[in-house]
């Protein structure tokens, strides 16, 4: 039963995992390894397919090719034995009890659950322990989701846009919690679509758009692909190649558009280029300067992904922000990338 | 499956009285009626050789805990639609685990309405049968009702909230015409008598007849009531596992 194998087997391993509804293709082809320990973020927009490859992990969903693997077992099996824990979308507790309730009727469907008293603890539920279920908080109704997922003491932790309904502070409140499981050297995959929560909690970013994976690194490689801002302005100088040029050799310029009278640049090094660019010019106005949005970089990360791929995997890891897979979608690549960090805490919040 | 979870998805499913009023008020109104009109004189019924009050009374009893099985599938679709069963499917409760607790609920709140019928009827009409009979009698429904607490298991994890209700009427409206419920089948057509005789609410009936007689064959009923319970129980324990991707 014990084996050692079984030990040191990933967390999760997908293997060509395909889901198709129909003639919709929710996830296209994923491969990808998790090894116990590690904090991972499935980042991508709605529709990337992020809640069908964890129901397809979790074995809710059945693929229509390739495998799905919890700590080399079986899904089904690893959930059984408790290693296994989840908040997911769609699975709200139900409002006639209360949380305690909640969690204790989960903890008796389980082989060897936390009391329920401890498993309130580490959520930070216990003074919302006697609640009713339907009169909580979007943010006390996560965390009363979270007990109820840790009661089985899992060692690996999925959480679909656990803070989606959630105010800033319940934000930090829930967080702290999932620190204090990771500090334990437990496994967590969480999807969002809030860049800076992958950046500050996870130590890995796996990128999902159009049922692929698109990018896959630390969240500092991540973060290079996806900073740089939009420098937009109204002109009255007269449009030469001469003048593209020499935009183009401005700071960290990656592109220049010119629609009728007005120019858009976007640099890595956003203040360092329009320094320049005003020394150099008094005759644009109406400067604007905007964090690039996540939709930019999903775009553009998807658009490379799309490309027919040269290597056998479609996707690949994020090596800087000189790497090629993303020279596709941004032909010129900036020399340089001094990426302050607020530049990439871009969220698509409004 | 553990014991614990059992006892509490019970106990939560008894709390949830509100639908058991509904399910205990249409055939308690009906028993009075007729119990009254039927019962009053103390005649027997020629076909099953009881008094026409007990008769009335396993028929009203039969309903009742009919609908209070069936009345199982409203909390099934309701704990649905907001994701429990996603919820439960992250446990190490199984498929079967799931059909017991769910069965085993239906059962406590029929066993309920079943009683309580036969003890009004009792007060009410001081109808003339042995201790033991309505004891037979009871358990008779009691075993009759089975199938209906499947079916509401699989109404519930079959129907979107806005077709439970309806799908709920058709199968409990057509379950008590086949079956004599409502109307002893003497006096319908033939055709009909026969295809009560694979319908389960008919046998619930007679179950509960040969309960109050303290004798009869029971061989044949509880084939069939076998039958649709391993059909409709093999269909739960797949739709379970089939359930829990998002809808």
């Amino acid at each position: 039963m014990n084996t050692t194998p079984a030990i040191q087997a990933p967390a999760i391993e997908l293997r060509g995992l395909r889901k198709t509804f129909g003639s919709i293709t929710a996830v296209a082809g994923i491969d990808l390894t998790i090894r116990p320990g590690e904090v991972v973020a499935l980042l991508g927009p709605n529709g990337a397919g992020k809640s069908t490859t964890i129901d397809l992990a979790l074995g809710l969903a059945t693929p229509t090719e390739g495998t799905a693997a919890l700590f080399g077992e079986a899904p089904r099996a690893a959930i059984v034995s408790g290693r296994v824990g989840a908040m997911l979308q769609g699975g709200a507790l139900l409002p006639d009890l209360t949380v305690a309730q909640a969690v204790a009727l989960i903890a008796s469907a389980h082989r060897h659950p936390l009391s329920v008293a401890e498993a309130l603890e580490r959520a930070k539920c216990t003074e919302i322990a006697k609640q009713r279920v339907s009169k909580l908080s979007g943010g006390q109704a996560q965390r009363a989701r979270f007990a109820v997922a840790i009661v089985s003491n899992p060692d690996l932790m999925f959480l679909d846009e656990p803070t989606a309904a959630m105010d800033v502070e319940a934000r930090r409140t829930f967080w702290q919690s999932m620190r204090e499981f990771t500090d334990a050297g437990r496994t967590v995959v969480f999807a969002t679509h809030y860049l800076d929560e992958a950046d500050a909690y996870a130590d890995r970013i796996v990128m999902m758009a159009g049922g692929r994976v698109v990018a896959d690194g630390t969240p500092g490689e991540v973060k290079a692909v996806v900073s740089g801002r939009r420098i937009r302005m109204s002109f009255d100088f007269d449009w030469t190649p001469a003048v593209e040029a020499e935009l183009y050799e401005l700071p960290g310029v990656r592109s220049v558009e010119r629609r009728s009278d007005v120019l858009s640049l976007v640099s890595d090094d956003s203040d360092a280029a329009l320094r320049t660019l005003l020394s150099n010019h008094d005759d644009v106005h109406d400067i604007e300067v905007t964090a690039h949005s996540m939709d930019d970089a999903f775009l553009a990360l998807t658009q490379a992904a799309e490309l027919p791929a040269p290597l056998p995997e479609r996707a690949q890891r994020v090596e800087g922000p000189d790497s090629t897979p993303f020279d596709s979608a941004t032909p010129r690549s900036g020399s340089s990338t001094s990426t302050d960090d607020d530049t990439a805490l871009i969220g698509d919040r409004s | 499956m553990s014991i614990a979870y059992l006892g509490l998805e019970s106990v939560r499913q008894l709390k949830n009285v509100r639908s058991l009023v509904f399910t205990f008020a249409v055939p308690l109104v009906m028993l009075l009626l007729f119990g009254g009109i039927y019962g009053a004189g103390g005649a027997f019924d020629k076909v099953t050789g009881l008094p026409w009050i007990v008769v009335t009374t396993v028929q009203m009893a039969g309903y009742g805990g009919m609908m209070a099985a069936l009345g199982q599938a409203f909390t099934i679709v309701t704990e649905r639609s907001v994701g429990w069963n996603r919820q439960l499917r992250l446990t190490a409760l199984n498929g079967v685990g799931y059909l017991i607790s769910k069965v085993a609920a239906a059962l406590v709140v029929a066993l309920m309405s079943i009683v309580a019928l036969i003890v009004i009827s009792v007060l009410v009409f001081h109808s003339s049968l042995s201790f033991a009979g309505w004891t037979m009698a009871a358990l008779g429904l009691w075993l009759g009702v089975i199938p209906f607490a499947f079916i509401a298991v699989l109404i519930g994890q079959f129907a979107k909230p806005q077709y439970a209700q309806p799908l709920f009427m058709v199968i409990f409206l057509g379950m008590a015409i086949l079956g004599g419920l409502w109307v002893p089948l003497s006096i319908l057509p033939d055709w009909m008598s026969n295809i009560a005789q694979v319908v389960p609410s008919y046998w619930l009936n007679r179950l509960g007849q040969m309960g109050a007689h303290l004798s009869g064959d029971v061989l044949e009923p509880m084939l069939v009531l076998l039958a649709w319970t391993v059909a409709l129980g093999a269909v739960i324990v797949w739709r379970y596992r089939k359930d829990a991707a998002r809808q």
